[in-house]
């Protein structure tokens, strides 16, 4: 099968070299593939994220990320917008803007118009369930909502991977299982996961788990 | 949503300190606005002053710094209508005297036989005939509830109101008009005016007949439009260069706020910066936002502003003595600079937390705590 993601000796430092994130990662991660990356706080997971998210450039190593050379890119923005989908653990919302309002956020990065953005996020939010809730502030939202408003986010320009970071980490469990089972629905449409967590429950949901420490990263 | 509605709703985040960036930003462009129509008004009225009736241009005392400071001989008056070219001239004195609540009421000193020249036209009654007679204008004598055959105190004498005048200048229309004589005897000013009227005949360039005087005299400056009021009043120039200084005042000022409001805003959504680099905004979409923000905020003060401005000059107008003086004009001007004013503080105020905004590490920002 095809690696949608491709990571070799890949070495992340920070303040001239004396912290040292990542040290020599291996990773491939075929398309469709729901993965999770596990370790204790400070191994180097959230860093390993936001480079396969073009957030962080590489320091050396050989990144690959849908055929994409992360080392090599420049515009890591219009990658981002197309590729990627992001969802972090604080849900991150704009809390002036609408659950409607906020799925519409990566969308402007497309030749969209107003019409078509609302209609795409309405869908969008009527698959995470939240047809009743589109025109509530994320103030008004539960914990679960909220995450479930990032999910719907993250889907808006249709990436090929969903880059997780802790989706459920403030989440009770009930509503934790929830955001699981719509993460194992996209896997089963085909879309590629990325999951970082210290939840064993929820990593046991993806078909390969990770395990990082040090910077480094075995499979378990 | 739109773009220009996610701009909106991030200034309305922080209702206070945005009214009171606003409110900051518009006391300047009121002031822009109040002096610009001050100005405008205080141009008009000396464009009235200076272009009576079928007069081509004027002629006053080369040299000075106010109009009203400008004495011109009397016998001026026939020299220039000997010139070539030269159809009719008539002379005038004037004062501002106290009537009522006003103490600056513009008097005019002339001829009875100009008339025609300067376009004075009698709506009631008559012109003048005896020494302690007047007319006043149309507008005056519905603000002071006067009309011909009423009585009215100037310079401590009491003068018969014989009639009531029209010019088509609002400041004429404002003032008195009574004989030449009886002015220049009640100013000390015997045998001398404070400008010449000059009407030219069919044809006659007036280039070359104001050349002409300049030359035969050279005491005298003509003025052919408002444009060379320079000429003889300062005033203008004076308050046209405050207007200047206040709008550069008010773009520092009002910048440094703007800056300050929108530096606060982008560190308080340093996350959220971080967020929407990580969901693919470019950086131009980031510093395009908060560049928005910033011009809104003074576009926003633009509209504030200009109606302060203008409640603020019409309830200094209520003032005796600052509505008898000058009435205010708004023009389009008037406004496109106060306009120009703000854009320009949105602009530079916003450049520098614009730019640090987009400059933003994706990374860093979602760490930002």
């Amino acid at each position: 099968m095809n690696k949608i993601i491709s990571v070799k000796n890949l070495v992340k430092t920070f303040e001239g070299g004396r912290v040292r994130a990542l040290n020599g990662v291996n990773l491939g991660v075929s398309e469709g593939e729901f993965i999770a990356i596990m370790g204790p706080s400070g191994c180097g997971k959230s860093t390993l994220l936001h480079v396969l998210g073009g957030l962080e450039s590489p320091t050396s190593g050989e990144v690959l990320v849908c055929g994409v050379d992360l080392c090599r890119a420049k515009k890591l923005d219009s990658f981002r917008a197309r590729k990627i989908g992001f969802i972090f653990q604080l849900h991150n919302l704009i809390s002036v803007l609408t659950a409607r309002e906020n799925v519409q956020m990566p969308m402007f990065e497309l030749k969209l118009s107003s019409k078509e953005r609302n209609e795409k996020a309405e869908k969008l939010l009527r698959l995470v369930g939240l047809e009743d809730r589109m025109d509530f502030v994320s103030p008004k939202l539960s914990g679960g909502q909220r995450q479930k408003v990032a999910i719907a986010r993250a889907l808006a320009n249709e990436p090929r991977i969903l880059l997780v970071d802790e989706p459920t980490g403030n989440l009770d469990s009930a509503s934790g299982h929830e955001i699981i089972q719509i993460f194992e629905e996209l896997n089963k449409d085909g879309r590629t996961i990325v999951l970082v967590t210290h939840d064993k429950e929820i990593a046991e949901h993806t078909s390969t788990i990770y395990h990082m420490k040090d910077g480094q990263i075995s499979e378990k | 949503m739109r773009f220009s509605t996610l701009i909106l709703k991030n200034i309305l985040r922080r209702k206070t300190r945005s009214a009171f960036t606003v409110l900051g930003i518009s006391i300047g462009i009121a002031t822009i606005i109040a002096l610009g129509a001050v100005m405008n008004g205080m141009t008009v009225s000396m464009e009235g002053m200076l272009k009576s009736g079928k007069a081509d241009f004027s002629v006053a005392q080369s040299g000075i710094s106010d109009l009203s400071f400008s004495r011109v001989s009397e016998n001026r008056t026939n020299e220039i209508l000997e010139l070539d070219g030269v159809k009719n001239t008539a002379g005038a004195l004037i004062g501002f005297y106290s009537v009522g609540d006003n103490p600056f009421v513009l008097t005019w000193g002339v001829e009875k036989e100009d008339f025609p020249m300067l376009s004075i036209n009698i709506i009631n009654g008559s012109a003048f005939s005896q020494e302690y007679e007047l007319l006043i204008g149309a507008v005056a004598s519905k603000e002071w509830n006067k009309t011909v055959g009423d009585k009215l105190i100037l310079k401590e004498k009491e003068f018969n109101i014989t009639g009531i005048f029209e010019s088509g200048s609002i400041y004429q229309d404002k003032g008195v008009m009574l004989s030449l004589k009886k002015l220049q005897e009640m100013q000390n000013q015997e045998g001398y005016v404070t400008i010449i009227y000059v009407e030219l005949e069919e044809g006659a360039s007036i280039e070359e007949v104001c050349q002409r005087v300049e030359e035969e005299f050279p005491d005298l400056v003509t003025i052919k439009s408002v444009a060379e009021l320079g000429k003889v009043d300062k005033g203008l120039e004076l308050m046209d260069a405050a207007t200047l200084a206040i709008s550069f005042l008010a773009v520092i000022i009002g910048g440094i706020g703007v800056t300050n409001t929108i530096m606060m805003s982008v560190y308080e959504r340093t996350r959220e910066m971080g967020v929407l680099r990580a969901v693919g905004w470019t950086k131009k979409r980031i510093l395009i936002m908060i560049l928005g923000e910033s011009i809104l905020l003074c576009l926003f003060s633009v509209l504030i502003g200009s109606l302060l401005g203008f409640l603020g000059t019409e309830l200094l107008t209520l003032q005796p003595i600052i509505g008898g003086l000058l009435e205010p004009l708004y023009t389009v001007d008037t406004f496109a600079r106060a306009f120009v004013v703000a854009f320009t503080v949105g602009l530079i105020g916003g450049v520098y937390p614009a730019y640090r905004a987009s400059k933003l590490s994706p990374s860093e920002a979602l760490r930002y705590e």
